[in-house]
């Protein structure tokens, strides 16, 4: 099942389903990169707090969807990383280096906001 | 009041045959020894009330288990069951009912107070009191009587493991119930401000205490909304180098789930042991005393805490 990207203001919101398929994570990393240019998008929020696991495969598409998303303009917020998933992802050395995480969606909204708003004052 | 429920759980499973079965072997308990000591019935049966007596007093002697004398009823449930036991030795039944009143009457003396090592002097006391009368008794065959004897003792030493190994269990599951209780108060997570959690800990730190620190804190994070923490560690007299990779896996859990921690209270000692031992801290944020990481955690919210008469704009002086 594909993951759907809602557009809410200039922000891009995808919200992972449980147990998303390798195929559906390359598909969101596609689609994603694609909406971003043509939408005009300040950031990408990438909710991912119904996952119970986070499989090195998907700690992987999600750093390239940030990475792809910088060199387009963009930046990238993960967001509701559970507990228990956070704590294995570290055991595992899965620490996401480099890549914004904050609490929820409202929040990491806000961090695509303030973000914005200083690449704004330092052009100006 | 002391029924099979209340033994510890622990010690259920030596009521099984097999165990019972394993204890006989283990003490070399055989059918021949059996029969000696049911031809000391009448011997030891008659005197029953004088062993109990001789057992109890010799402890109130000694001053063990003050408790147990104290409490008349007590006192008079661990005689009967003595006196039971005693009647029981030389009866050459020793199965799961006999294993049961052993351990009944164990659980009593550890409920009473009564040390291992007073227990097995009065014992031992008892059993030189038999031991001279068994002798007495067959005077023309000593070397008889002592093959009794030992047969005897080692009814004896059978009950020694089982009363040995319910004093322990019951010492074991007081230690863990006390260790519950520590690790239920030992890692309150506090909310400070809107989004700010303190973590103070005191004391030792072992591996299971940062697994469960370490859960408390991710979600209370979660269940807090908390964008900053800190973790004080003042009262922590010593970090070893699995207890540091611990909390830098913390520290980094945090940050995925888009919490920043600051750890406080770094003892000269602490950092010191911590830079002997390589840990590389350099990732984590890191403040002297509780206050300077407070104001550093402040300052990342945006807060800015002043005196009500230099505040801008106060309505009264």
């Amino acid at each position: 099942m594909a993951i759907p990207i809602l557009k809410q203001a200039d922000v891009l919101i995808a919200s992972l389903q449980a147990d998303p398929t390798d195929n559906d994570l390359i598909q969101l990393r596609d689609e994603l990169a694609d909406r971003i240019g043509r939408l005009r998008s300040i950031g990408v929020v990438i909710d991912v707090s119904a996952l119970d696991v986070m499989d090195s495969f998907a700690t992987r598409t999600l750093r390239g969807i940030a990475q792809t998303t910088r060199l387009r303009g963009a930046d990238t917020v993960i967001v509701g990383i559970q507990p228990d998933v956070a704590f294995a992802m570290v055991q595992l050395g899965l620490t996401l280096d480099g890549i914004v995480t904050a609490l929820d969606l409202e929040e990491g909204c806000a961090r695509l906001r303030k973000y914005a708003d200083d690449e704004a004052s330092r052009g100006s | 009041m002391l029924d099979q429920q209340s033994l510890p759980s622990s010690f259920q499973f030596s009521l099984r045959d097999a165990d019972i079965e394993r204890r006989k072997i283990i003490v070399d308990l055989a059918a021949e020894d059996i029969s000696r000591i049911t031809a000391l019935k009448d011997v030891i049966a008659q005197e029953g009330d004088r062993y109990t007596d001789d057992f109890f007093r010799y402890l109130r002697d000694l001053g063990e288990a003050p408790a147990l004398f104290g409490r008349r009823d007590a006192f008079a449930e661990a005689k009967r069951r003595k006196r039971e036991h005693l009647t029981a030795l030389t009866n050459g039944v020793y199965d799961q009912a006999y294993v049961e009143q052993r351990a009944a009457l164990a659980l009593l003396y550890s409920r009473y107070g009564l040390e291992t090592r007073a227990f097995l002097g009065a014992f031992h006391h008892l059993l030189r009191a038999l031991g001279g009368d068994i002798m007495k008794c067959f005077p023309d065959d000593p070397n008889g009587a002592f093959q009794r004897f030992m047969s005897l003792k080692k009814v004896v030493f059978f009950d020694i493991g089982i009363i040995a190994d319910v004093l322990m269990s019951e010492r074991e599951r007081t230690i863990s119930q006390q260790q519950d209780a520590i690790r239920e108060l030992s890692t309150p997570v506090l909310q400070l401000r809107d989004g700010l959690l303190i973590l103070p800990i005191i004391g030792m730190i072992d591996s299971q205490r940062a697994k469960q620190l370490t859960d408390d804190l991710l979600r209370a994070i979660r269940a807090n909304r908390a964008r900053m923490v800190v973790m004080d560690i003042t009262g922590v007299a010593a970090v070893d180098s699995k207890v540091a990779n611990h909390l830098i896996q913390t520290v980094a859990a945090a940050r995925l789930m888009g919490s920043t921690v600051i750890i406080t209270g770094l003892s000269a000692d602490v950092a010191q042991a911590l830079v002997a031992l390589g840990v590389d801290l350099g990732k984590i944020t890191t403040t002297a005393d509780l206050q300077g990481g407070l104001e550093e955690a402040e300052r990342l919210l945006g807060y800015r805490v002043v005196r009500l008469a230099e505040a801008p704009g106060r309505l009264s002086a």
